[in-house]
C-alpha cells in the first residue's frame, strides 16, 4: 500500500514537473505563433485577391465544410467571395482557402495548414496542384472531383494522393455551390 | 569511452544496423532538409531524454519506468514541435506529424530503456550524441540518394537570394520519380542495408582468412 502511495507520488511529481516547463515554453512560443499564422493568413488573402479588397470574416455555422466567409470587393461592388473550407485528406483537416465569383466559378485556392504526408499529399502546398480547379466551379464546368474528370495530364500529377484530392476538391465543390447561391 | 559515441554512428547504426526509427526514415527522406530537420530534432529530444533518464534512473521505480520515459520523452517532443512551429516554420509544416511522432520513435525509448537507465550520465550523453548523429547520417544519405534521383534536385535552407534548391543539370528535367514515391524508400534503404551487410561479410571473411593463415603457416596453402 505504502508503495503504491510513493509510486503514485514520484509519478506525479515528474509529469508537474514536465506539466510546468512545457507551460513555461508554450508561454514563450504562443504569441509568436499566433503572429506568424496572421501574418501568414493576411499574406494568403493578398495572394488570392490581388485586384480586389477582402472584407471582415464572417463566421459560417452549422455548416462541416464552409468555416468563414470573407466578402471580397472590387470599387465597392460585390464582386463574389473568399471562403475558408475545411477539407477532409489523409493525414486529418485541411484548411484550404479558396477565392469564388459570383456564379460560383473558382478564381485562386490555397491550401493552408494540414497534416498531409510529405512527399505525396504535401504537393498540394504547390501553387501549380491548384491550377486545374481554377476556372471550374459553375454550370459549364464543374469541379473535377473525379480523377476521370481530369486531362491525362493532370491526372498524373495526384498520383499517390487520391485522398488528399478528394478531399480538396470535395470541400471545393461545396463551396461553389455555397457561392453560387450567394451564401445560402 | 569515445566507443559509446561512435557505436551508434557505425556498429550499432540505428538506421542500417539495429534497424529501429525506421518508419519516419521512409516517410520524410524525400528532401535533403527534411533529414537535416528531422535530424536535429531527434539528437534534441535523444540527449534531452537520456540525460533526463539517466539522472533520474534511480528517483524512478522500476515498476512505472515506462510512463514515466514516455513522459519525459514527450516532453522533449513537445517542445521540439512549439519551437519549430514558431521560429522555423517551414520545417515544421514539411515535417507535419512527423515532428510529433518522434515520441513514437523506437530509438528513443529504446535507447532510454536499453542503455540510459542503466548508465551512467557521461556515457549515456555520448550514446544519445552517437545514436543521433547515427540517424541523422542515415537519414541524410537515403534522402539524398532519393532526392539526387528522384528528383534531381538537393534542397536545404534558402538563404538570402538562393532559394534553397541545387538543381542537377539533366537530372531535373527527367527524374526517377519512382525513388521519390514510398517504393523508393524502401527500395533505397534496402538496397543500402544489403550493401552494409555484404561489407560486412566481406570484413568477416577476410578475419577468417587471417586468422587461419596466421597460426598455420606449416600446413601451406590454406585457404
Amino acid at each position: 500500500m505504502k508503495d503504491v502511495v510513493i509510486i503514485g507520488l514520484k509519478l506525479f511529481a515528474i509529469c508537474a514537473v514536465a506539466a510546468l516547463t512545457l507551460g513555461g515554453i508554450n508561454a514563450i512560443t504562443e504569441p509568436v505563433i499566433i503572429q506568424r499564422r496572421a501574418m501568414e493568413l493576411q499574406q494568403a488573402l493578398d495572394e488570392l485577391t490581388p485586384d480586389a479588397q477582402t472584407g471582415e470574416a464572417v463566421e459560417v455555422p452549422d455548416n462541416q465544410v464552409i468555416v468563414k466567409r470573407y466578402p471580397v470587393s472590387k470599387e465597392g461592388q460585390n464582386v463574389g467571395m473568399l471562403l475558408e473550407l475545411a477539407g477532409s485528406g489523409y493525414g486529418g483537416e485541411m484548411k484550404i482557402l479558396v477565392r469564388y465569383d459570383q456564379d460560383g466559378t473558382i478564381r485562386a485556392v490555397k491550401l493552408m495548414d494540414n497534416s498531409e504526408t510529405p512527399g505525396l499529399g504535401k504537393k498540394a502546398e504547390n501553387p501549380v496542384y491548384m491550377e486545374k480547379f481554377v476556372n471550374t466551379g459553375n454550370s459549364e464546368n464543374p469541379v473535377p472531383v473525379r480523377k476521370d474528370m481530369l486531362p491525362p495530364e493532370q491526372a498524373d500529377s495526384i498520383t499517390g494522393a487520391t485522398i488528399t484530392y478528394l478531399g480538396v476538391s470535395k470541400a471545393l465543390a461545396e463551396g461553389a455551390r455555397y457561392a453560387a447561391a450567394g451564401g445560402d | 569511452m569515445f566507443n559509446e559515441f561512435t557505436k551508434g554512428i557505425f556498429k550499432e547504426n540505428p538506421i542500417f544496423i539495429i534497424l529501429l526509427g525506421l518508419c519516419p526514415t521512409l516517410a520524410v527522406s524525400t528532401q535533403v532538409v527534411n533529414a537535416l530537420g528531422m535530424g536535429a530534432g531527434v539528437i534534441f529530444v535523444l540527449l534531452g531524454s537520456e540525460i533526463f533518464v539517466s539522472l533520474l534512473k534511480d528517483f524512478i521505480p522500476e515498476r512505472i519506468r515506462i510512463p514515466a520515459f514516455i513522459v519525459i520523452i514527450a516532453s522533449f517532443v513537445t517542445i521540439v514541435d512549439l519551437v519549430m512551429q514558431a521560429y522555423a516554420p517551414s520545417l515544421s509544416k514539411s515535417l507535419g506529424v512527423f515532428v510529433q511522432l518522434i515520441v513514437v520513435n523506437c530509438i528513443i525509448l529504446g535507447r532510454a530503456e536499453a542503455f540510459a537507465s542503466k548508465r551512467k550520465l557521461g556515457e549515456s550523453l555520448l550514446d544519445a550524441l552517437g545514436m543521433g548523429v547515427g540517424f541523422t547520417l542515415g537519414l541524410l544519405l537515403i534522402s539524398a540518394i532519393r532526392e539526387i534521383l528522384g528528383a534531381g534536385t538537393i534542397t536545404l535552407f534558402a538563404v538570402g537570394s538562393f532559394d534553397g534548391v541545387i538543381r542537377i543539370p539533366g537530372l531535373v528535367s527527367q527524374p526517377a520519380r519512382v525513388l521519390a514515391l514510398a517504393p523508393g524508400a524502401l527500395l533505397v534503404i534496402g538496397f543500402l542495408k544489403a550493401l552494409f551487410n555484404w561489407l560486412e561479410m566481406r570484413k568477416q571473411s577476410r578475419e577468417a582468412w587471417a586468422a587461419e593463415a596466421a597460426p598455420a603457416p606449416s600446413e601451406g596453402g590454406a585457404s
